[in-house]
Protein backbone atom coordinates (compact mmCIF):
# COMPACT_ATOMS: atom_id res chain seq x y z
CA UNK A 1 0.00 0.00 0.00
CA UNK A 2 2.66 2.46 1.02
CA UNK A 3 4.60 1.93 -2.17
CA UNK A 4 1.68 2.75 -4.46
CA UNK A 5 1.98 6.13 -6.12
CA UNK A 6 -0.50 8.86 -5.28
CA UNK A 7 -2.38 10.17 -8.26
CA UNK A 8 -1.39 13.80 -8.73
CA UNK A 9 -2.59 16.22 -11.40
CA UNK A 10 -0.19 17.11 -14.17
CA UNK A 11 1.67 20.33 -13.45
CA UNK A 12 3.69 22.12 -16.12
CA UNK A 13 6.66 23.06 -13.93
CA UNK A 14 8.48 24.65 -16.84
CA UNK A 15 5.72 27.27 -17.13
CA UNK A 16 6.41 28.34 -13.56
CA UNK A 17 10.20 28.05 -13.72
CA UNK A 18 10.96 31.82 -13.73
CA UNK A 19 8.92 32.41 -10.55
CA UNK A 20 10.27 29.23 -8.93
CA UNK A 21 13.89 30.17 -9.69
CA UNK A 22 13.43 33.53 -7.98
CA UNK A 23 11.63 32.00 -5.01
CA UNK A 24 14.43 29.46 -4.65
CA UNK A 25 17.02 32.23 -4.61
CA UNK A 26 14.95 34.03 -1.99
CA UNK A 27 15.00 30.93 0.23
CA UNK A 28 18.76 30.50 -0.23
CA UNK A 29 19.33 34.16 0.73
CA UNK A 30 17.20 33.77 3.86
CA UNK A 31 19.22 30.72 4.89
CA UNK A 32 22.41 32.65 4.22
CA UNK A 33 21.16 35.38 6.55
CA UNK A 34 21.29 32.87 9.37
CA UNK A 35 24.16 30.58 8.43
CA UNK A 36 26.81 32.75 6.78
CA UNK A 37 29.17 35.10 8.62
CA UNK A 38 28.47 38.80 8.07
CA UNK A 39 31.60 39.32 5.99
CA UNK A 40 30.55 37.02 3.17
CA UNK A 41 26.79 37.61 3.31
CA UNK A 42 26.61 40.59 0.99
CA UNK A 43 28.87 39.02 -1.59
CA UNK A 44 27.07 35.67 -1.51
CA UNK A 45 23.46 36.89 -1.51
CA UNK A 46 24.01 39.52 -4.20
CA UNK A 47 25.55 36.92 -6.51
CA UNK A 48 22.84 34.36 -5.78
CA UNK A 49 20.12 36.95 -6.53
CA UNK A 50 21.85 38.15 -9.69
CA UNK A 51 22.26 34.53 -10.79
CA UNK A 52 18.57 33.86 -10.12
CA UNK A 53 17.57 36.88 -12.22
CA UNK A 54 19.76 35.63 -15.07
CA UNK A 55 18.31 32.14 -14.65
CA UNK A 56 14.73 33.42 -14.61
CA UNK A 57 15.50 35.59 -17.65
CA UNK A 58 16.81 32.58 -19.57
CA UNK A 59 13.83 30.47 -18.45
CA UNK A 60 11.42 33.21 -19.58
CA UNK A 61 13.21 33.45 -22.93
CA UNK A 62 12.88 29.67 -23.40
CA UNK A 63 9.22 29.88 -22.40
CA UNK A 64 8.70 32.60 -24.96
CA UNK A 65 10.33 30.48 -27.61
CA UNK A 66 8.40 27.32 -26.81
CA UNK A 67 4.88 28.61 -26.13
CA UNK A 68 3.51 29.76 -29.47
CA UNK A 69 -0.01 28.79 -28.35
CA UNK A 70 -1.41 29.77 -24.93
CA UNK A 71 -1.88 26.79 -22.62
CA UNK A 72 -3.72 26.66 -19.30
CA UNK A 73 -1.64 25.54 -16.32
CA UNK A 74 -2.93 24.22 -12.95
CA UNK A 75 -6.66 24.21 -13.70
CA UNK A 76 -6.61 27.64 -15.30
CA UNK A 77 -4.89 29.43 -12.41
CA UNK A 78 -2.14 30.68 -14.69
CA UNK A 79 -1.46 30.53 -18.41
CA UNK A 80 1.70 29.76 -20.31
CA UNK A 81 1.97 32.19 -23.20
CA UNK A 82 4.30 34.64 -24.89
CA UNK A 83 2.56 37.68 -23.40
CA UNK A 84 3.46 36.63 -19.87
CA UNK A 85 6.92 35.48 -20.92
CA UNK A 86 7.82 38.85 -22.46
CA UNK A 87 6.61 40.70 -19.35
CA UNK A 88 8.70 38.30 -17.23
CA UNK A 89 11.74 39.13 -19.38
CA UNK A 90 11.28 42.86 -18.68
CA UNK A 91 10.81 42.30 -14.94
CA UNK A 92 13.89 40.06 -14.68
CA UNK A 93 15.98 42.58 -16.62
CA UNK A 94 14.91 45.37 -14.28
CA UNK A 95 15.63 43.13 -11.29
CA UNK A 96 19.11 42.23 -12.51
CA UNK A 97 20.01 45.90 -12.98
CA UNK A 98 18.58 46.69 -9.53
CA UNK A 99 20.92 44.14 -7.93
CA UNK A 100 23.85 46.09 -9.39
CA UNK A 101 22.43 49.39 -8.17
CA UNK A 102 21.91 47.96 -4.67
CA UNK A 103 25.46 46.64 -4.28
CA UNK A 104 26.81 49.57 -2.29
CA UNK A 105 23.56 50.40 -0.55
CA UNK A 106 23.65 51.11 3.18
CA UNK A 107 21.95 48.10 4.72
CA UNK A 108 23.69 47.45 8.05
CA UNK A 109 22.86 43.85 9.00
CA UNK A 110 19.98 43.39 6.55
CA UNK A 111 21.77 42.65 3.28
CA UNK A 112 20.65 39.04 2.97
CA UNK A 113 17.04 39.90 3.82
CA UNK A 114 17.12 42.74 1.30
CA UNK A 115 18.12 40.47 -1.57
CA UNK A 116 15.72 37.75 -0.42
CA UNK A 117 12.83 40.24 -0.54
CA UNK A 118 13.95 41.62 -3.90
CA UNK A 119 13.98 38.14 -5.44
CA UNK A 120 10.65 37.21 -3.82
CA UNK A 121 9.00 40.43 -5.03
CA UNK A 122 10.19 39.81 -8.58
CA UNK A 123 8.96 36.20 -8.31
CA UNK A 124 5.48 37.45 -7.39
CA UNK A 125 5.47 39.86 -10.31
CA UNK A 126 6.57 37.18 -12.77
CA UNK A 127 3.76 34.99 -11.44
CA UNK A 128 1.15 37.76 -11.59
CA UNK A 129 1.72 38.53 -15.27
CA UNK A 130 0.69 34.94 -16.08
CA UNK A 131 -2.42 34.92 -13.83
CA UNK A 132 -5.75 34.10 -15.47
CA UNK A 133 -7.89 33.75 -12.38
CA UNK A 134 -9.12 36.34 -9.86
CA UNK A 135 -7.79 34.31 -6.91
CA UNK A 136 -4.31 34.08 -8.43
CA UNK A 137 -4.42 37.80 -9.20
CA UNK A 138 -5.13 38.77 -5.61
CA UNK A 139 -2.62 36.32 -4.13
CA UNK A 140 0.23 37.26 -6.48
CA UNK A 141 -0.54 40.96 -6.09
CA UNK A 142 -0.22 40.73 -2.31
CA UNK A 143 2.79 38.42 -2.66
CA UNK A 144 4.89 41.10 -4.32
CA UNK A 145 3.23 44.05 -2.57
CA UNK A 146 4.07 42.81 0.93
CA UNK A 147 7.70 42.30 -0.13
CA UNK A 148 7.77 45.86 -1.49
CA UNK A 149 6.31 47.33 1.74
CA UNK A 150 9.23 45.87 3.66
CA UNK A 151 11.77 46.89 1.01
CA UNK A 152 10.53 50.49 1.23
CA UNK A 153 11.01 50.52 4.98
CA UNK A 154 14.27 48.55 5.11
CA UNK A 155 16.69 51.45 5.51
CA UNK A 156 15.64 52.36 9.04
CA UNK A 157 18.41 54.96 9.37
CA UNK A 158 17.10 56.92 6.41
CA UNK A 159 14.70 59.60 7.51
CA UNK A 160 11.34 58.80 5.94
CA UNK A 161 12.00 55.18 5.01
CA UNK A 162 9.76 53.71 7.72
CA UNK A 163 7.16 56.35 7.01
CA UNK A 164 7.26 55.48 3.31
CA UNK A 165 6.82 51.78 4.13
CA UNK A 166 3.79 52.42 6.33
CA UNK A 167 2.21 54.82 3.84
CA UNK A 168 2.69 52.34 1.01
CA UNK A 169 1.22 49.57 3.15
CA UNK A 170 -1.89 51.55 4.05
CA UNK A 171 -2.54 52.87 0.54
CA UNK A 172 -1.52 49.59 -1.13
CA UNK A 173 -3.79 47.63 1.22
CA UNK A 174 -6.60 50.07 0.49
CA UNK A 175 -6.17 49.50 -3.25
CA UNK A 176 -5.97 45.72 -2.82
CA UNK A 177 -9.18 45.75 -0.76
CA UNK A 178 -10.96 47.55 -3.61
CA UNK A 179 -9.64 45.00 -6.09
CA UNK A 180 -10.80 42.20 -3.78
CA UNK A 181 -14.30 43.56 -3.28
CA UNK A 182 -14.57 44.13 -7.02
CA UNK A 183 -13.50 40.52 -7.61
CA UNK A 184 -16.16 39.37 -5.12
CA UNK A 185 -18.84 41.32 -7.00
CA UNK A 186 -17.73 39.92 -10.35
CA UNK A 187 -17.78 36.43 -8.85
CA UNK A 188 -21.24 37.13 -7.44
CA UNK A 189 -22.53 38.24 -10.79
CA UNK A 190 -21.05 35.51 -12.97
CA UNK A 191 -20.30 32.69 -10.52
CA UNK A 192 -16.83 32.31 -12.05
CA UNK A 193 -13.30 33.35 -11.08
CA UNK A 194 -11.38 32.38 -14.24
CA UNK A 195 -10.95 35.22 -16.75
CA UNK A 196 -12.19 33.30 -19.78
CA UNK A 197 -15.07 31.77 -17.75
CA UNK A 198 -16.18 35.25 -16.68
CA UNK A 199 -16.27 36.40 -20.30
CA UNK A 200 -18.18 33.26 -21.36
CA UNK A 201 -20.68 33.56 -18.51
CA UNK A 202 -21.23 37.26 -19.27
CA UNK A 203 -21.94 36.47 -22.91
CA UNK A 204 -24.09 33.38 -22.21
CA UNK A 205 -26.28 34.87 -19.46
CA UNK A 206 -26.58 38.31 -21.02
CA UNK A 207 -24.99 40.03 -18.02
CA UNK A 208 -23.56 42.87 -20.06
CA UNK A 209 -25.40 45.56 -18.10
CA UNK A 210 -25.61 43.68 -14.81
CA UNK A 211 -25.10 46.25 -12.06
CA UNK A 212 -23.02 43.88 -9.88
CA UNK A 213 -20.66 43.14 -12.77
CA UNK A 214 -20.25 46.80 -13.71
CA UNK A 215 -19.67 47.83 -10.08
CA UNK A 216 -17.13 45.00 -9.71
CA UNK A 217 -15.33 46.07 -12.86
CA UNK A 218 -15.17 49.67 -11.59
CA UNK A 219 -13.67 48.59 -8.26
CA UNK A 220 -11.14 46.31 -9.99
CA UNK A 221 -10.11 49.22 -12.20
CA UNK A 222 -9.64 51.42 -9.13
CA UNK A 223 -7.52 48.75 -7.44
CA UNK A 224 -5.33 48.36 -10.52
CA UNK A 225 -5.06 52.16 -10.76
CA UNK A 226 -3.55 52.24 -7.25
CA UNK A 227 -0.93 49.65 -8.21
CA UNK A 228 -0.05 51.31 -11.52
CA UNK A 229 0.00 54.73 -9.74
CA UNK A 230 -2.34 56.23 -12.32
CA UNK A 231 -4.22 59.40 -11.40
CA UNK A 232 -6.60 59.79 -9.55
CA UNK A 233 -5.10 56.97 -7.46
CA UNK A 234 -1.55 58.34 -7.51
CA UNK A 235 -1.30 60.37 -4.30
CA UNK A 236 0.95 57.86 -2.53
CA UNK A 237 3.52 57.78 -5.33
CA UNK A 238 5.68 60.88 -4.69
CA UNK A 239 5.89 60.25 -0.93
CA UNK A 240 6.74 56.57 -1.23
CA UNK A 241 9.17 57.08 -4.12
CA UNK A 242 10.96 59.82 -2.18
CA UNK A 243 11.07 58.00 1.15
CA UNK A 244 12.06 54.53 -0.08
CA UNK A 245 15.74 53.68 -0.57
CA UNK A 246 16.59 54.80 -4.12
CA UNK A 247 17.47 51.36 -5.60
CA UNK A 248 14.08 50.09 -4.38
CA UNK A 249 12.38 53.11 -5.96
CA UNK A 250 14.01 52.32 -9.30
CA UNK A 251 12.89 48.70 -9.12
CA UNK A 252 9.35 49.72 -8.16
CA UNK A 253 9.09 52.32 -10.92
CA UNK A 254 10.14 49.79 -13.55
CA UNK A 255 8.83 46.41 -12.42
CA UNK A 256 5.67 47.29 -10.49
CA UNK A 257 4.43 49.48 -13.31
CA UNK A 258 5.20 46.78 -15.89
CA UNK A 259 3.33 44.19 -13.84
CA UNK A 260 0.29 46.34 -13.12
CA UNK A 261 -0.13 47.55 -16.71
CA UNK A 262 0.42 44.12 -18.27
CA UNK A 263 -2.09 42.60 -15.82
CA UNK A 264 -4.59 45.38 -16.59
CA UNK A 265 -4.38 44.64 -20.30
CA UNK A 266 -4.73 40.88 -19.84
CA UNK A 267 -7.57 41.09 -17.30
CA UNK A 268 -9.63 43.57 -19.28
CA UNK A 269 -9.24 41.91 -22.67
CA UNK A 270 -9.81 38.32 -21.49
CA UNK A 271 -12.40 38.75 -18.73
CA UNK A 272 -14.38 41.82 -19.83
CA UNK A 273 -14.53 41.91 -23.64
CA UNK A 274 -18.29 42.57 -23.37
CA UNK A 275 -17.68 45.71 -21.31
CA UNK A 276 -15.11 47.16 -23.68
CA UNK A 277 -17.09 50.36 -24.21
CA UNK A 278 -16.93 51.04 -20.48
CA UNK A 279 -13.34 50.26 -19.66
CA UNK A 280 -11.82 51.93 -22.70
CA UNK A 281 -13.52 55.20 -21.70
CA UNK A 282 -12.53 54.75 -18.03
CA UNK A 283 -8.89 54.09 -18.92
CA UNK A 284 -8.83 57.06 -21.31
CA UNK A 285 -10.02 59.25 -18.40
CA UNK A 286 -7.31 57.77 -16.13
CA UNK A 287 -4.73 58.41 -18.85
CA UNK A 288 -5.72 62.06 -19.31
CA UNK A 289 -5.81 62.64 -15.54
CA UNK A 290 -2.38 61.02 -15.09
CA UNK A 291 -0.88 63.05 -17.92
CA UNK A 292 -2.30 66.29 -16.55
CA UNK A 293 -1.46 65.77 -12.88
CA UNK A 294 1.90 64.06 -13.43
CA UNK A 295 3.23 66.68 -15.81
CA UNK A 296 1.91 69.77 -14.03
CA UNK A 297 3.11 68.65 -10.60
CA UNK A 298 6.53 67.62 -11.98
CA UNK A 299 7.06 71.18 -13.21
CA UNK A 300 7.38 72.60 -9.70
CA UNK A 301 9.46 69.86 -8.03
CA UNK A 302 12.95 70.67 -6.74
CA UNK A 303 13.71 67.20 -5.37
CA UNK A 304 14.89 64.94 -8.22
CA UNK A 305 13.27 61.79 -6.81
CA UNK A 306 9.91 63.53 -6.50
CA UNK A 307 10.23 64.89 -10.02
CA UNK A 308 10.91 61.36 -11.30
CA UNK A 309 7.93 60.09 -9.27
CA UNK A 310 5.59 62.56 -10.98
CA UNK A 311 7.21 61.69 -14.29
CA UNK A 312 6.38 58.03 -13.59
CA UNK A 313 2.73 59.03 -12.98
CA UNK A 314 2.69 60.80 -16.33
CA UNK A 315 4.22 57.71 -17.95
CA UNK A 316 1.45 55.60 -16.44
CA UNK A 317 -0.79 57.94 -18.44
CA UNK A 318 1.21 57.46 -21.63
CA UNK A 319 1.09 53.68 -21.24
CA UNK A 320 -2.62 53.63 -20.43
CA UNK A 321 -3.29 55.22 -23.83
CA UNK A 322 -2.52 52.01 -25.79
CA UNK A 323 -4.51 49.91 -23.28
CA UNK A 324 -7.46 52.30 -23.60
CA UNK A 325 -7.21 51.97 -27.38
CA UNK A 326 -8.13 48.31 -26.84
CA UNK A 327 -6.74 47.01 -30.13
CA UNK A 328 -3.91 44.68 -31.12
CA UNK A 329 -1.72 47.64 -32.05
CA UNK A 330 -2.22 48.93 -28.49
CA UNK A 331 -1.10 45.64 -26.94
CA UNK A 332 2.01 45.70 -29.10
CA UNK A 333 2.68 49.36 -28.26
CA UNK A 334 2.38 48.75 -24.51
CA UNK A 335 4.77 45.79 -24.52
CA UNK A 336 7.28 47.66 -26.65
CA UNK A 337 7.07 50.86 -24.58
CA UNK A 338 7.68 48.96 -21.34
CA UNK A 339 11.13 47.80 -22.53
CA UNK A 340 12.85 51.24 -22.87
CA UNK A 341 10.69 52.69 -20.05
CA UNK A 342 11.89 50.10 -17.51
CA UNK A 343 15.52 50.56 -18.53
CA UNK A 344 15.25 54.37 -18.29
CA UNK A 345 13.60 54.20 -14.86
CA UNK A 346 16.21 51.91 -13.34
CA UNK A 347 19.08 53.93 -14.85
CA UNK A 348 17.71 57.33 -13.80
CA UNK A 349 17.18 56.25 -10.20
CA UNK A 350 20.60 54.56 -10.23
CA UNK A 351 22.30 57.87 -11.07
CA UNK A 352 20.28 59.57 -8.33
CA UNK A 353 21.37 56.81 -5.92
CA UNK A 354 25.03 57.33 -6.84
CA UNK A 355 24.77 61.09 -6.29
CA UNK A 356 22.93 60.52 -3.01
CA UNK A 357 25.69 58.26 -1.69
CA UNK A 358 28.28 60.82 -2.73
CA UNK A 359 26.56 63.73 -0.99
CA UNK A 360 24.96 61.92 1.93
CA UNK A 361 21.77 63.92 1.43
CA UNK A 362 18.68 64.04 -0.78
CA UNK A 363 19.39 65.01 -4.38
CA UNK A 364 17.83 68.27 -5.54
CA UNK A 365 18.08 70.31 -8.72
CA UNK A 366 20.59 72.51 -6.86
CA UNK A 367 23.03 69.90 -5.61
CA UNK A 368 22.95 67.78 -8.76
CA UNK A 369 24.42 70.82 -10.57
CA UNK A 370 27.65 70.03 -12.34
CA UNK A 371 27.24 66.24 -12.13
CA UNK A 372 27.69 66.13 -15.91
CA UNK A 373 31.23 67.52 -15.55
CA UNK A 374 32.19 65.80 -12.30
CA UNK A 375 31.00 62.31 -13.27
CA UNK A 376 30.85 62.36 -17.07
CA UNK A 377 29.49 58.83 -17.48
CA UNK A 378 26.67 59.15 -14.94
CA UNK A 379 25.82 62.62 -16.23
CA UNK A 380 25.60 61.38 -19.81
CA UNK A 381 23.47 58.45 -18.65
CA UNK A 382 20.99 60.70 -16.86
CA UNK A 383 20.93 63.01 -19.88
CA UNK A 384 20.10 60.07 -22.16
CA UNK A 385 17.35 58.91 -19.79
CA UNK A 386 15.78 62.37 -19.74
CA UNK A 387 15.79 62.44 -23.57
CA UNK A 388 14.18 59.00 -23.50
CA UNK A 389 11.48 60.00 -20.99
CA UNK A 390 10.75 63.08 -23.08
CA UNK A 391 10.39 60.82 -26.12
CA UNK A 392 13.11 62.25 -28.34
CA UNK A 393 14.67 60.23 -31.18
CA UNK A 394 17.78 58.06 -30.69
CA UNK A 395 16.05 56.51 -27.67
CA UNK A 396 13.33 53.88 -27.49
CA UNK A 397 11.04 56.40 -25.76
CA UNK A 398 10.44 58.07 -29.13
CA UNK A 399 9.25 54.89 -30.82
CA UNK A 400 7.23 53.91 -27.74
CA UNK A 401 5.30 57.17 -27.70
CA UNK A 402 4.85 57.05 -31.46
CA UNK A 403 3.31 53.56 -31.26
CA UNK A 404 1.14 54.45 -28.26
CA UNK A 405 -0.27 57.48 -30.09
CA UNK A 406 -0.82 55.54 -33.30
CA UNK A 407 -2.84 52.94 -31.34
CA UNK A 408 -5.13 55.72 -30.10
CA UNK A 409 -5.31 57.19 -33.62
CA UNK A 410 -6.22 53.76 -34.96
CA UNK A 411 -9.16 53.67 -32.57
CA UNK A 412 -10.23 57.08 -33.86
CA UNK A 413 -9.36 59.00 -30.69
CA UNK A 414 -7.53 61.95 -32.16
CA UNK A 415 -8.27 64.00 -29.03
CA UNK A 416 -6.27 61.52 -26.93
CA UNK A 417 -3.33 61.86 -29.31
CA UNK A 418 -3.51 65.65 -28.96
CA UNK A 419 -3.59 65.42 -25.15
CA UNK A 420 -0.56 63.12 -25.28
CA UNK A 421 1.33 65.46 -27.59
CA UNK A 422 0.61 68.49 -25.37
CA UNK A 423 1.71 66.50 -22.30
CA UNK A 424 4.96 65.59 -24.08
CA UNK A 425 5.59 69.25 -24.88
CA UNK A 426 5.03 70.25 -21.24
CA UNK A 427 7.30 67.44 -20.03
CA UNK A 428 10.19 68.81 -22.12
CA UNK A 429 10.43 71.70 -19.67
CA UNK A 430 11.28 69.68 -16.58
CA UNK A 431 13.29 66.97 -18.31
CA UNK A 432 15.47 69.62 -19.93
CA UNK A 433 15.49 71.51 -16.65
CA UNK A 434 17.35 68.58 -15.12
CA UNK A 435 19.74 68.37 -18.08
CA UNK A 436 20.40 72.10 -17.72
CA UNK A 437 21.17 71.58 -14.04
CA UNK A 438 23.57 68.76 -14.96
CA UNK A 439 25.66 70.76 -17.41
CA UNK A 440 24.92 74.46 -17.44
CA UNK A 441 24.82 75.71 -13.90
CA UNK A 442 27.82 76.54 -11.83
CA UNK A 443 27.97 74.04 -8.99
CA UNK A 444 26.59 75.75 -5.91
CA UNK A 445 28.36 75.38 -2.61
CA UNK A 446 27.78 71.72 -1.87
CA UNK A 447 28.99 70.32 1.40
CA UNK A 448 30.22 66.82 0.68
CA UNK A 449 29.77 64.17 3.30
CA UNK A 450 32.88 64.04 5.49
CA UNK A 451 34.10 60.74 4.11
CA UNK A 452 37.12 62.40 2.53
CA UNK A 453 38.41 62.22 -1.00
CA UNK A 454 36.73 60.65 -3.97
CA UNK A 455 33.84 58.30 -3.36
CA UNK A 456 34.67 54.73 -4.35
CA UNK A 457 34.01 53.89 -7.96
CA UNK A 458 30.86 51.85 -8.13
CA UNK A 459 31.58 49.26 -10.75
CA UNK A 460 28.35 47.31 -10.17
CA UNK A 461 26.18 50.43 -10.40
CA UNK A 462 27.96 51.70 -13.49
CA UNK A 463 27.66 48.34 -15.21
CA UNK A 464 23.93 48.31 -14.46
CA UNK A 465 23.55 51.85 -15.83
CA UNK A 466 25.55 50.91 -18.93
CA UNK A 467 23.33 47.88 -19.52
CA UNK A 468 20.17 49.98 -19.17
CA UNK A 469 21.56 52.62 -21.53
CA UNK A 470 22.33 49.93 -24.08
CA UNK A 471 18.68 48.83 -23.91
CA UNK A 472 17.40 52.41 -24.22
CA UNK A 473 19.48 53.14 -27.33
CA UNK A 474 19.22 49.67 -28.86
CA UNK A 475 15.44 49.76 -28.61
CA UNK A 476 15.55 52.70 -31.01
CA UNK A 477 17.87 51.11 -33.54
CA UNK A 478 16.50 47.56 -33.22
CA UNK A 479 12.84 48.54 -33.43
CA UNK A 480 12.02 45.90 -36.00
CA UNK A 481 12.93 42.76 -33.99
CA UNK A 482 11.53 44.19 -30.72
CA UNK A 483 8.20 45.09 -32.34
CA UNK A 484 8.14 41.59 -33.77
CA UNK A 485 8.67 40.16 -30.27
CA UNK A 486 5.88 42.40 -28.93
CA UNK A 487 3.57 41.49 -31.82
CA UNK A 488 3.99 37.76 -31.25
CA UNK A 489 3.47 38.27 -27.50
CA UNK A 490 0.35 40.42 -27.94
CA UNK A 491 -1.11 37.84 -30.32
CA UNK A 492 -1.64 35.58 -27.25
CA UNK A 493 -4.55 37.88 -26.37
CA UNK A 494 -7.77 38.19 -28.34
CA UNK A 495 -8.78 41.81 -28.87
CA UNK B 1 -34.88 26.07 5.92
CA UNK B 2 -34.55 29.12 3.76
CA UNK B 3 -32.19 31.77 5.06
CA UNK B 4 -32.21 35.46 4.23
CA UNK B 5 -31.77 36.59 0.64
CA UNK B 6 -28.22 37.02 -0.67
CA UNK B 7 -28.89 40.76 -0.97
CA UNK B 8 -28.86 41.04 2.82
CA UNK B 9 -25.46 39.45 3.02
CA UNK B 10 -24.23 41.73 0.31
CA UNK B 11 -25.67 44.70 2.21
CA UNK B 12 -23.82 43.78 5.40
CA UNK B 13 -20.62 43.12 3.42
CA UNK B 14 -20.86 46.50 1.69
CA UNK B 15 -21.52 48.20 5.05
CA UNK B 16 -18.42 46.55 6.56
CA UNK B 17 -16.36 47.54 3.54
CA UNK B 18 -17.57 51.13 3.65
CA UNK B 19 -16.97 51.38 7.41
CA UNK B 20 -13.43 50.12 6.89
CA UNK B 21 -12.80 52.50 4.00
CA UNK B 22 -14.02 55.46 6.07
CA UNK B 23 -11.83 54.31 8.95
CA UNK B 24 -8.74 54.24 6.72
CA UNK B 25 -9.52 57.71 5.42
CA UNK B 26 -10.53 59.39 8.69
CA UNK B 27 -8.81 57.78 11.67
CA UNK B 28 -5.41 59.00 12.83
CA UNK B 29 -3.84 56.13 14.73
CA UNK B 30 -2.02 53.72 12.41
CA UNK B 31 -3.28 50.84 14.55
CA UNK B 32 -6.91 51.77 13.90
CA UNK B 33 -6.07 52.30 10.22
CA UNK B 34 -4.71 48.72 10.03
CA UNK B 35 -7.81 47.50 11.83
CA UNK B 36 -10.01 49.29 9.29
CA UNK B 37 -8.06 47.67 6.44
CA UNK B 38 -8.88 44.28 7.98
CA UNK B 39 -12.53 45.29 8.14
CA UNK B 40 -12.50 46.08 4.40
CA UNK B 41 -10.96 42.70 3.58
CA UNK B 42 -13.43 40.88 5.82
CA UNK B 43 -16.34 42.67 4.18
CA UNK B 44 -15.12 41.30 0.87
CA UNK B 45 -14.75 37.85 2.49
CA UNK B 46 -18.36 37.89 3.62
CA UNK B 47 -19.51 38.77 0.11
CA UNK B 48 -17.34 35.98 -1.33
CA UNK B 49 -18.77 33.37 1.02
CA UNK B 50 -22.37 34.49 0.48
CA UNK B 51 -21.92 34.32 -3.30
CA UNK B 52 -20.19 30.97 -2.94
CA UNK B 53 -23.32 29.57 -1.24
CA UNK B 54 -25.49 31.17 -3.90
CA UNK B 55 -23.65 29.70 -6.86
CA UNK B 56 -22.53 26.45 -5.26
CA UNK B 57 -18.97 25.29 -5.88
CA UNK B 58 -16.11 26.15 -3.58
CA UNK B 59 -14.24 28.87 -5.46
CA UNK B 60 -15.54 31.71 -3.30
CA UNK B 61 -14.75 29.90 -0.05
CA UNK B 62 -11.24 29.02 -1.19
CA UNK B 63 -10.79 32.65 -2.18
CA UNK B 64 -11.96 33.80 1.28
CA UNK B 65 -9.60 31.38 3.03
CA UNK B 66 -6.59 32.64 1.09
CA UNK B 67 -7.63 36.23 1.75
CA UNK B 68 -7.49 35.50 5.50
CA UNK B 69 -3.92 34.23 5.17
CA UNK B 70 -2.94 37.28 3.12
CA UNK B 71 -4.62 39.68 5.56
CA UNK B 72 -2.70 38.12 8.44
CA UNK B 73 0.65 38.53 6.68
CA UNK B 74 -0.16 42.11 5.74
CA UNK B 75 -1.01 42.99 9.31
CA UNK B 76 2.21 41.36 10.55
CA UNK B 77 4.22 43.71 8.36
CA UNK B 78 2.08 46.68 9.38
CA UNK B 79 2.45 46.00 13.09
CA UNK B 80 6.19 45.44 12.61
CA UNK B 81 6.51 48.84 11.00
CA UNK B 82 4.50 50.49 13.78
CA UNK B 83 6.70 48.87 16.44
CA UNK B 84 9.84 50.00 14.60
CA UNK B 85 8.49 53.54 14.45
CA UNK B 86 7.54 53.50 18.13
CA UNK B 87 11.08 52.38 18.99
CA UNK B 88 12.47 55.34 17.11
CA UNK B 89 10.08 57.61 18.98
CA UNK B 90 8.42 58.66 15.77
CA UNK B 91 5.02 60.06 16.49
CA UNK B 92 2.20 57.59 15.98
CA UNK B 93 -0.31 59.93 14.37
CA UNK B 94 -0.76 59.69 10.62
CA UNK B 95 -1.65 63.39 10.39
CA UNK B 96 1.72 64.32 11.86
CA UNK B 97 3.75 61.95 9.67
CA UNK B 98 4.61 64.73 7.30
CA UNK B 99 8.33 64.42 6.84
CA UNK B 100 7.25 63.40 3.37
CA UNK B 101 4.75 65.94 2.17
CA UNK B 102 2.29 64.72 -0.44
Amino acid sequence: MLASAIHTPHVDWFAMSPALTLLGASAVCLMAAVLLPVATRRWFTAWVTAGAFVGAFVAAALLYDRSPHPQEVIAGAIVRDRFGALAALIICGAGLASVGVSWRMRLRAHTAEYYALLAAAAGGMVFLVTATNLITVFLALEWFSICLYILCAIDVDLEGSLEAGLKYLVVGGFGSAFLLFGSALVYGSTGKVGFADIARATAAQGLKHDSLLVAGLAMILAGLGFKASAAPFHMWTPDVYEGAPTPVTGFMAAATKTTALVLTLRLLTTAFPQEKQLWTIALAVFAVASLAIGNLAALVQRNVKRMLAYSSISHAGFMLIPIAAGNALGGRALLYYLIPYSAMSVAAFAVVAARERELGQAVTFENIAGLGWERPFLGAALWACMLGFAGLPLTGGFVGKFYAFSAAYDRGWVWLVIVGAVATAVSLYYYFGLVRALYMRAPSAVSLAPSGGQPPRELALQTAVLGCLAVVVASFFAVEPLIKLARMAASSLVF
Amino acid sequence: MKGPDVTWYLGVAAFMFATGALGVLLRRSPLIVLLSLELMLNGANLALIAFSRLHGGGAGQIFALSVMAVAASEVVVGLGLIVAMARRNLTLDVDKLTWLRG
